[in-house]
């Protein structure tokens, strides 16, 4: 048994600035060139493990680099420099509902995103009746989606992504909708993630959520990797960067 | 090869978006799968009346199926050109369609152009089925060509996804591509004989030696665009009834090949790059 879930070595990504980008024929060949661009680091060199069965949290400010961090952890960005090695079947919930077709039904698109999220369709059909009673939708499941409630459209979404069942969870902050009762419902499934020994990496700016959740945590700013290591004393050096900054 | 694995490994989700898009597009209309349709049937009234009674294209008939009717003689390079030209069309626009889907989750996104061949597919099988009724009450006699006919089919949705992968790059980086295609396939609808008989450019080819003193004739140049062998080659088997000519097999799959390896290989290049580039 592996106890490193994800390893991050030395990822750096920078991303292209445009300032005149040229997304039409005219404009590229009036200027005679591509565009003109000024590199971004979005990431610094950043490494780290995170170890199996944990739950991990990415904190820090506005713009410091966690969705990017997270994009390149789910496999939609590709870092420029260093490597990202998992090891087992990992999953993203960057967005829920996404690839929703909003005429057809519940039923039909919970097969069609199960399918985009990398479930079989045996899989789906399994795990059926529990991703229809976990999103709390039962009565609506045979509605197009477009009649949906944003409230039950998440839901929808959250249910058939976290039913996935990866080995790792990457988790943006999508907790952040759906009311008490869910919220709890969606805790209450991490904890038993954690208790099948698979492992969670989550965004989230509410550090009582991370206190509570999280063993371990890492805390970036503006691309570099400040503290890494368990979620206590990283969070409190993270806060404590905030009122110094105010001070 | 390691490519094609994964494309086969992603072919549930390629048949669920399939679905999604032949399902989605005629929900909620009264006459439903009946509009894919009125499409052709439209273009063949007006083509009819201009080329056929207006201009007098005058096709020669059928042989040795011995048809003589021109909106069939029509129908059978139109409705291949139709399908082409919607999968074209569509696959170019299928990856900044779903700009959202590539940024927030990771799968193969050669999966969707594909999924616009697999839904003008099902469409054009559905036109396909009945011109093969109009073409047996007419007199003609298909039942023994289906299999040719559906490799043929198989082989022009092989080109047509190959050409389609290509330009779905291209749009993403230019988004001018969606409007300069229409123009495009307006010019290569023209330049294929489709409403007209491949006869007359052969006679006007054969009027003038070769092109400026070369060697190249009117109609080698011609004979460059790879929709005149498929159109031949569909005309060949449902108006004609007859085996089409082997050089236009062997051209066709030429192109086919051509088509799609070359466009797999550009996309393939270019699709790490797509949540980043949309």
């Amino acid at each position: 048994m592996n106890n490193t879930a994800v390893r991050v070595d030395h990822v750096t990504k920078s991303f292209r600035m445009y300032y005149e980008r040229n997304q039409s024929l005219k404009s590229a060949i009036m200027r005679r060139r591509r565009s003109v661009h000024e590199d971004f680091l979005a990431l610094d060199d950043v490494s780290f493990d995170v170890p199996t069965g944990s739950t991990f949290g990415l904190i820090g400010s506005n713009g410091s680099g966690k969705s990017t961090l997270l994009k390149c952890l789910a496999n939609i960005y590709h870092p420029n420099q260093g490597s990202i090695t998992h090891f087992g079947k990992i999953a993203a919930m960057l967005e829920v509902g996404s690839g929703f077709h909003h005429e057809l039904s519940g039923r039909e698109n919970v097969y069609l995103n199960g399918s985009i999220l990398g479930m079989s369709r045996k899989e789906v059909e399994r795990k059926f009746d529990e991703i229809v009673d976990f999103s709390g939708v039962e009565k609506f499941i045979d509605q197009p989606v477009k009649n949906y409630s944003s409230g039950m459209y998440v839901r929808l979404g959250f249910a058939i992504a976290i039913n996935v069942e990866p080995d790792i969870l990457v988790v943006d902050e999508v907790l952040a909708v759906g009311d008490q009762e869910f919220q709890d419902k969606c805790y209450q499934k991490f904890r038993d993630l954690k208790a099948a020994d698979r492992t969670v990496i989550l965004v989230s700016h509410s550090m009582d959520v991370v206190k509570g959740m999280c063993d371990q945590a890492a805390w970036l700013n503006h691309g570099e990797l400040m503290t890494v290591g368990d979620a206590e004393p990283t969070i409190k050096s993270y806060l404590d960067s905030l009122t110094h900054d105010a001070s | 090869m390691n490519y094609l694995t994964e494309v086969w490994g992603s072919r549930e989700l390629l048949f669920n978006l399939v679905s999604r898009e032949v399902r989605g597009k005629y929900k909620r209309t009264m006459f439903g799968q009946l509009w894919s349709l009125v499409n052709p049937l439209a273009l063949m009234l007006i083509y009819t009346f201009v080329f056929g009674l207006i201009f007098r294209s005058n096709p020669p008939p059928g042989d040795p199926s011995g048809l003589d009717v021109f909106p069939l003689w029509l129908l059978c390079g139109l409705l291949p050109w139709t399908f082409f030209s919607s999968v074209v069309f569509s696959s170019a626009g299928s990856l900044v369609a779903n700009a959202g889907l590539i940024q927030k989750v990771s799968f193969s996104r050669v999966v969707l152009p594909l999924s616009t061949v697999g839904a003008s597919a099902y469409n054009w099988a559905f036109e396909m089925a009945v011109l093969l009724v109009a073409i047996t009450i007419a007199g003609g006699f298909v039942l023994p060509w289906i299999p040719l006919l559906v490799l043929a089919m198989a082989l022009l949705a092989v080109f047509a996804a190959g050409v389609g992968l290509l330009f779905s790059i291209f749009t993403v980086y230019f988004r001018d591509t969606e409007y300069l295609l229409g123009i495009l396939l307006q010019f290569w609808i023209y330049l294929t004989p489709i409403i007209y008989p491949i006869s007359l450019v052969a006679n006007e080819s054969a009027k003038h030696d070769g092109l400026l003193g070369t060697p190249f004739t009117l109609l080698g140049i011609y004979d460059l665009n790879p929709m005149v062998h498929f159109v031949a080659i569909f005309r060949q088997l449902i108006y004609d009834n007859r085996w089409p000519d082997p050089l236009e097999w062997l051209i066709c799959l030429i192109w086919a090949l051509a088509a799609v390896g070359f466009g797999m290989l550009v996309f393939r290049k270019n699709e790490r790059n797509l949540a980043e580039a949309l």
